[in-house]
């Protein structure tokens, strides 16, 4: 005669049970990863060292405080701004083209270092040295170079920009690709 | 038919096919055009105008444009990409990208991905926040109407889909947004929170509660930090450029902690699947999949947010056994030992027939294969049933006795195509919501016609064409009128019979006592709608018979579900595409465990004990003898306990101490069982007798296949380890047969697969490979591996392969005295999966239907001066529930429905009797009648005011995008990018 019944005596580990089975379950554990434990307690005593625990400690206990002041540090227009610079600025580079920069750019050094070098005189330079100067190889190729530039400058760079334009008047958005490359 | 059509697409001639959009042709080609709005399930709703494309000079939304032969159409046109890129402005508009902290960023937000593909760097319109919170209501989901697109899709999977008709857009107001209802909290409208519209959200809209501040890693932050972090993205914005590719990365990131697994449901026999998101043990959401098999993107409540229980502290998690008057814990190997000891010991002292075995139509076909294994091959007995046998065994042995095969005619598909839909005895709505929507949906849209015969006036009696109460338990009475009266109108398909039938003459013979005169006497429906049904039946090209409990647990169950076959077979609605008989499996793998051979006269396959030649191809694959006669079912097992001749049981999966009818007596047999063996997930009613209770492994924990009512057979993959030390139910039984000496080897349930398929013609192609993902297999299964949707198209499954009209005869429902005058009705509820073990873990469902209630009508209501919430108690001769009332005119008269989600002092089967099907002992639970007293007049109302059954759809086709174009401040973007060529030309 089995009569229903709805008592259920859970097997109690002891505390000392608990505990020799979670002990096992870890060192398992450990020797299971043996190689990785000693490689990130080395990282972890580097880090100890450099006090860098001790900061991250902070940093992690008090997480939503800090990263909120950090947010509210982040969320002002100078900050914003800073980082849209940051941001516009790599797409910019991303745009310039060194092969062809480094020529300019290795003119412009020497340019600088002449500059450098330059004393200030009582000399002053009339029509006729500059006219003269035109003869000054040197001057003038850096001359042709700068109307080159002035050249380059004046053409419509407009459909490019992204900070300026609609999208769907932006060139990107006008090639076929949606890609700028067969422009 | 569709032909082949010449077009121009971007300069190049290309075939497409006529009529189909221009849209659906270009996802086939590698063109992409944005589309927003779009969902391939749900259709073109028209609302989001990225779609757009030129078609001979126009400018047209490719969507919902049909391709006309010498069609030219240009993708890439500078006023296409700008008419798409004012479409996509209207949208960010109204919705903020702050992708990184957002919980929708997984790959699949359409709005990313669209600015993403289009390569907006900025809005002309900025994004402005609408007048309105947020709507956390409802216990599953939440609405943010700030980030609502207005895209519709929600409000078109709630109308046409799903067909509940809660959701809409309110386009009158100033900032449109989707409104419940009449515009009331999400949680106090007619909501069933079915998860549509949060599966087809393209964004973070409508989300699944489960996923807010758990899918992101920066998404749990709290409130207060997460707007001015907001802020700074978009602050920092030079562009979506650089902010959304750190999104993706972030959403890259969260790949390698949110798991998928496709699973499929183990709620009723639709058969849904789809993948579950999971983050360690915690369930995130549950994701429907368009190429889902059986239920797409659809889902119902339980399916998509009742798995709580999966995780519930209530698990059972190491095995108990009885130990005087309280259970203990014990070990595996000690519990297992003690299970073979006294299995072996009770079979030696009393032979094998003294242990009865009940698997569960829960588990995957390969535990019921095990299971029945375990009966007959190492014990020796065929006393093997499953739950079945409460429900649909008279169903299936109708078919064997016509048409030969014990399953659906056909797939859902064929439901939803049908011309006619009839629904016998089935709250389909409820009980198989999703199956449901599809007819709900064709019947709105597409003009299919619904005959529903029910004694209660539920969803889809409410939704019917034709709504019939016929007089409880004499549906045969009525089906075999209509069928008469069909043959006497000569409207039967003469063609079909003498093709594909036999039997004719002696089936009209018996036909001949039930003229209209009698029918109309007999089930209370008058002569004129007898009529009406049989003509709808003979003006419909295609009819699809659905029933479920109301025809089968009756005394006469088999008989009545013959008799629907029979008619079915006269009218020659089978073996063509959208005809045919339905009956609904209730559990997720009814099918199955039927399949495998769960039954006392069947091994796997539907294959006969008694028939040496397919017994004996099991004995030799098995190496052993096994037993020809067939064994004892559960109804007889419950008897065999009684009078001692049982002696030993082993329930898997199964609440039989609930669930099986006149309970106090099933519970007094089991006080007399010497050893009984209880495998659960739950300490279970039926556990409290046991001996030894194993602890299982649910459908999440566990990899195999189930079968659904459409006889598809679907894999599930493992979703989490087993918690604590429970186990998937297929180890188990090796463990159980290994110590008995079985030494059975299977590593996985494939194996088991394998060997079943091998011995069983109708699943002899099924391989775990054919089964990968979301592929499926109707049985028969060829061993080719072809299968077979739509049942009989080459004739049916006897030695000539005609069907066979079987006369049946109509059994009087069981009588009870006079002072038992109401009669209680009994089943499911939608939001409940029948006692309710699983679905009460879900704190969600609980809080919407906490307790179960008595369904009284305004006229009993009247008589007795019940009210909400009054107190009574039910009593028949075996014995009595106390339940509180709520009035409502779903039931009429003297009927009340009693909804089976208690376990306590309301449990239906307190009152249900051991009468039951002639044929096949199926508990007769909808004839059952009680006395009513009342216990208390006033009282709190058993369910509450947030449950949907209270709530005010609002019926209409879709989200009525007319009225979105018809507000003044709409100007379609192709017609503005027109006047402005026209300005500037």
């Amino acid at each position: 005669m089995a009569k229903a019944i709805t008592k259920i005596q859970q097997i109690e580990l002891s505390e000392e049970q608990r505990r020799r089975k979670d002990l096992e379950e870890l060192e398992t554990a450990l020797l299971d990863n043996k190689d990785a434990i000693f490689q990130s307690l080395d990282v972890i005593k580097h880090m100890h060292d450099r006090g860098v625990l001790s900061l991250l400690g902070g940093l992690f206990s008090e997480g939503d405080k800090v990263l909120n002041v950090l947010v509210k540090a982040a969320d002002k227009p100078e900050a914003t701004n800073t980082l849209k610079n940051l941001l516009l600025m790599v797409g910019v580079l991303g745009t310039i083209n060194v092969q062809q920069l480094e020529p300019l750019l290795l003119k412009l050094n020497s340019g600088i270092a002449r500059v450098a070098e330059y004393k200030e005189t009582e000399d002053k330079l009339g029509y006729f040295d500059i006219v003269r100067s035109l003869k000054d190889p040197e001057i003038n190729s850096a001359l042709t170079l700068l109307f080159e530039f002035l050249k380059g400058m004046g053409e419509d760079t407009s459909g490019l920009e992204r900070t300026t334009q609609l999208p769907e008047d932006q060139d990107l958005h006008q090639s076929q690709e949606g890609t700028l490359e067969h422009r | 038919m569709s032909g082949k059509i010449n077009v121009t697409i971007n300069g190049a001639e290309v075939t497409a096919i006529e009529n189909q959009t221009i849209l659906q042709c270009l996802s086939d080609s590698t063109i992409e055009v944005p589309s927003v709005c779009y969902h391939p399930s749900l259709g073109p709703i028209e609302t989001c105008d990225t779609c757009i494309v030129e078609v001979n000079g126009e400018l047209v939304r490719s969507c919902s444009t049909q391709m006309k032969t010498g069609d030219v159409i240009d993708t890439t046109a500078p006023e296409v990409k700008k008419a798409q890129t004012m479409a996509m402005d209207k949208i960010l508009f109204n919705h903020e990208l702050y992708c990184t902290v957002c919980d929708y960023n997984n790959g699949t937000c359409e709005v990313h991905n669209t600015v993403k593909e289009m390569k907006i760097n900025h809005q002309s319109i900025p994004f402005d926040h609408k007048p309105y919170e947020k709507d956390y209501s409802n216990p599953f989901y939440r609405y943010d109407p700030d980030q609502c697109i207005l895209c519709g899709r929600c409000v078109e999977a709630c109308q046409d889909v799903q067909v509940t008709e809660t959701l809409r857009i309110d386009w009158e107001r100033d900032r449109p947004r989707v409104i419940w209802d009449n515009d009331v909290p999400i949680n106090e409208s007619s909501c069933v929170s079915c998860g549509h519209c949060s599966t087809v959200c393209p964004c973070n809209a409508m989300m699944e509660k489960g996923m807010e501040g758990e899918a992101g890693f920066l998404t749990g932050i709290a409130k207060e930090t997460l707007r001015p972090m907001i802020e700074i993205t978009k602050g920092v914005e030079t562009g979506y450029g650089s902010i959304l590719a750190i999104s993706d990365m972030e959403a890259a990131m969260r790949e390698s902690r949110i798991k998928k697994t496709k699973t499929v449901c183990t709620y009723c026999g639709v058969g849904c699947s789809f993948d579950v998101w999971t983050k360690g043990r915690e369930i995130l959401k549950v994701e429907p999949q368009i190429e889902a098999p059986a239920n797409g993107i659809s889902t119902c409540v339980k399916g998509k947010f009742g798995w709580d229980f999966v995780n519930s502290e209530e698990r059972l998690t190491k095995p108990l056994i009885r130990e005087g008057d309280s259970f203990r814990e014990a070990e595996w190997d000690e519990a297992l030992n003690l299970i073979a000891s006294k299995f072996t010991e009770i079979k030696n002292e009393h032979g094998p027939d003294s242990l009865g075995f009940i698997t569960s139509s829960k588990c995957t076909n390969e535990e019921s294969y095990l299971m029945q294994k375990l009966a007959r091959a190492v014990i020796g007995t065929n006393n093997i049933d499953n739950c079945s046998r409460y429900c649909q065994t008279p169903a299936t042995v109708g078919l064997f006795r016509t048409v030969g095969h014990g399953g659906d005619a056909g797939s859902f598909a064929d439901i939803a195509m049908a011309d006619l839909v009839i629904i016998v005895g089935s709250n389909t709505a409820e009980a198989h919501p999703v199956l449901a929507t599809r007819v709900k949906r064709a019947q709105k849209l597409n003009g299919q016609k619904v005959i529903v015969a029910d004694l209660r006036e539920h969803e889809m009696a409410d939704r019917a064409d034709l709504f019939v109460r016929p007089k409880a338990g004499s549906d045969l009475v009525w089906i075999s009128a209509v069928t008469k009266y069909i043959i006497d109108q000569g409207w039967a398909d003469e063609e079909f019979l003498k093709n594909k039938v036999n039997g004719l003459s002696e089936y009209v013979a018996s036909l001949e006592g039930f003229t209209l005169e009698y029918a109309e006497k007999t089930t209370g429906l008058s002569k004129e709608t007898l009529i009406e049904i049989a003509t709808s039946i003979h003006e419909a090209k295609s009819v699809c018979a659905l029933w479920a409990m109301g025809v089968t647990q009756h005394l006469g169950g088999s008989d009545t579900s013959t008799a629907i076959s029979n008619l079915l077979l006269i009218t020659g609605n089978y073996g063509r595409p959208g005809t045919g008989a339905y009956p609904l499996r209730g559990h997720n793998n009814v099918q199955g465990a039927g399949d495998f051979g769960s039954s006392p006269d069947s091994l796997p396959g539907y294959q006969k004990v008694f028939n040496d030649a397919e017994r004996q191809k099991f004995e030799q694959a098995w190496g052993t003898k096994l037993p020809s006669e067939p064994g004892i079912n559960n109804h007889d097992m419950i008897e065999g306990m009684h009078n001692g001749t049982l002696k030993a049981l082993y329930v898997k999966g199964e609440e039989m101490g609930l669930v099986d009818s006149n309970i106090n007596h099933v519970h007094s047999a089991y006080e007399k069982l010497d050893f009984f063996v209880v495998q659960d997930i739950f300490f279970s009613r039926t556990a409290q007798f046991a001996d030894v209770v194993l602890p299982a492994s649910p459908s999440f924990e566990k990899e195999g296949t189930f079968t659904n009512t459409e006889r598809r057979i679907q894999r599930l993959y493992q979703v989490f380890d087993p918690a604590g030390e429970s186990k998937p139910d297929w180890q188990i039984l090796i463990e159980v047969a290994n110590r008995l000496g079985a030494g059975w080897r299977y590593e996985h349930p494939s194996e088991v697969m394998a060997e079943a398929a091998s011995l069983m013609p109708i699943y002899s192609g099924v391989t775990y490979e054919l089964l990968e993902g979301y592929k499926s297999l109707q049985w028969p299964v060829n061993p080719d591996g072809t299968d077979t949707p739509v049942l009989y198209l080459d004739g049916f499954p006897f030695p000539d392969g005609k069907a066979r009209l079987f006369p049946v005869k109509w059994s009087i429902p069981v009588q009870f005295g006079e002072e038992y005058d109401i009669h209680v009705n009994n089943g499911r509820l939608l939001e409940h999966f029948h006692e309710g073990n699983l679905t009460y873990k879900s704190e969600g469902i609980t809080s919407k239907t906490p307790e179960t209630f008595l369904e009284v009508s305004p006229e009993l209501a009247e008589e007795r001066g019940l009210k909400d919430g009054t107190l009574v108690r039910l009593t028949s001769p075996y014995g009595n529930v106390k339940v509180r009332c709520v009035v409502t005119d779903r039931v009429k008269g003297k009927e009340v429905y009693l909804p089976m989600n208690d376990t306590g002092d309301a449990a239906i089967n307190l009152l249900t009797s051991s009468y039951g099907d002639k044929d096949t002992d199926t508990p007769a639970y909808k004839e059952t009648k009680a006395k009513m007293d009342i216990l208390q007049y006033e009282g709190v109302n058993p369910l509450p005011r947030n449950n949907f059954r209270y709530g005010n759809p609002q019926p209409q086709i879709g989200v009525q995008v007319q009225k979105k174009w018809a507000r003044p401040d709409y100007i379609f973007p192709g017609d503005l990018v027109k006047k402005e060529r026209t300005q500037h030309g």
